[in-house]
């Protein structure tokens, strides 16, 4: 099973890790996803039998308003409902839990109906919407060392799944409203020029973070 | 927190009955007024307490949009109990009712507990499905039922509790398996740590995670 893959302590051993984690994280800055997140540890306590195995990609963000404000922390995954999917079809989001602060699944919601946008990629922030409208905005809350290959990791991912989609792999695109959208317009501008650039990225990165390059090549 | 069981509950029927009102109401006593569309699965959870116990219940709030409906079935394996809800003032989704319990009792465990729910019974002047209908659905099909309403929180608890109990119930009559996973019922945390040294009462299972950090 995959999980029995993973190295089940960092270096030094959890011992020594402060409470949120960053003592450990800050001896392996080269492979930030090298051991399960936040997310899938929550999944993986117990009380999500059916979410367990799902492959994961997970980051840590900042829920902000549209201009930058903070709102509250989110854990935002991408995850696969079946290892041999080619690409992950499904969107989590977590977040602390009110009553004690733990971390707390919120929803799971099939990528098909969620459309990822970069909103303003010199913060790290990601646009997330909904096929329904619902639109937030999330920036990345990660090391400095590290912050701008996981945001390109995330880049590459909404690209991915955006020409997954445009190649009519998914149902439901017909009814997409998304480029009628003047402000993903606009969204759709800023990435286009990176589009290339990514890509090349990709097969570099993939070498350094084997781990998650099992992950759908991210 | 530590619990004795944890329940995975379902919330199912038409678009607008009211899922994710009745869901908001239980978890955060609040009333949402504007339908935002749920897609996928939304989570919820309370801790409850029957019976001197204290149950966990995890809640799953589906979609009910027809387009959603083939992708949330997925979800209803391991499902304890079920509110299967539908609107007292548009009888169309009453009528869709048989639709949905094939779907449930198909997707998941025959032991789960369903609770039939006609809410909006605040618009009793909009009222187009009599509860004696509704008592009548739930006794031929073997539910439970109640009227409540999601905006004055009448019944909303004792809805989901309810539940719970009949569960709880069938728990004691020896009609779940609490250790099939496929029933939907799981034994809290401090009930099986006895040997392990678990970094926090609340993780189960210790040999596969690490300290969760609450908040990072
Ligand atoms: N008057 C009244 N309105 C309600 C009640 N419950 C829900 N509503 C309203 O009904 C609409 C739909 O409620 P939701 O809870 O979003 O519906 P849902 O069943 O989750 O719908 P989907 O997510 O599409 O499946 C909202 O506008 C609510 O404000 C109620 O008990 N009384
Ligand atoms: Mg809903």
């Amino acid at each position: 099973m995959k999980r029995e893959q993973e190295p089940k302590t960092a270096p030094g051993g959890a011992g020594e890790a402060g409470p949120d984690g960053m003592a450990e994280r800050a001896l392996v800055p080269a492979c930030p996803k090298g051991r399960p997140g936040r997310l899938q540890l929550h999944l993986l306590s117990g009380e999500f039998d059916q979410l367990r195995d799902f492959p994961i990609f997970e980051s840590n963000f900042m829920q902000v308003t549209r201009l930058g404000e903070v709102v509250n922390k989110v854990t935002m995954g991408v995850a696969a409902s079946s290892p041999a999917l080619e690409l992950p079809d499904l969107l989590l989001l977590a977040g602390p839990a009110k009553e004690n602060g733990r971390l707390q699944l919120f929803g799971l919601f099939p990528l098909q109906f969620v459309q990822l946008f970069v909103h303003d990629e010199s913060r790290w922030q990601l646009k997330v919407k909904f096929r329904t409208g619902r639109a937030f905005y999330l920036q990345l809350r990660a090391p400095p060392e590290t912050r701008d290959r996981e945001f390109g990791q995330w880049v590459r991912l909404l690209y991915r799944l955006r020409f997954h989609s445009a190649q009519g792999a998914v149902p439901f695109t017909q009814e997409y409203s998304w480029l009628e959208d003047e402000e993903d317009e606009e969204d759709q501008e800023d990435e286009d020029g990176d589009l290339m650039e990514r890509e090349e990225l990709r097969d570099m990165e993939a070498r350094l973070d084997p781990q998650s390059s099992e992950l759908w090549g991210l | 927190m530590t619990y004795a069981y944890l329940f995975k509950y379902i919330i199912i029927g038409d678009t607008g009955v009211g899922k994710s009102c009745l869901l908001l109401q239980f978890t955060d006593k609040r009333f949402q007024p504007v339908h935002d569309l749920t897609i996928g699965v939304e989570f919820g959870a309370r801790m409850v307490n029957i019976d001197g116990k204290q149950i966990k219940l995890q809640i799953w709030d589906t979609a009910g949009q027809e387009s959603f409906r083939s992708i949330t079935r997925s979800y209803y394996r391991g499902a304890a109990g079920a509110l299967l809800v539908y609107d007292i003032t548009r009888r169309e989704t009453f009528n869709h009712l048989t639709s949905w319990l094939e779907d449930a009792r198909q997707h998941s465990s025959s032991n789960m507990v369903i609770m039939l729910i006609g809410n909006k019974s605040d618009l009793e002047s909009r009222r187009d499905v009599k509860r004696e209908e509704g008592e009548a659905f739930a006794r031929e099909h073997g539910l439970i039922f109640m009227e409540t309403s999601a905006k004055t929180a009448c019944n909303v608890e004792e809805a989901f509790i309810n539940t719970a109990k009949e569960i709880y119930r069938k728990i004691q009559q020896g009609l779940f398996d609490v250790h099939n996973e496929a029933n939907g019922i799981k034994i809290g945390p401090q009930q099986c740590i006895s040997t392990s040294v678990g970094p926090s009462a609340s993780q189960r299972n210790s040999r596969d995670i690490g300290a969760d950090s609450g908040c990072c």
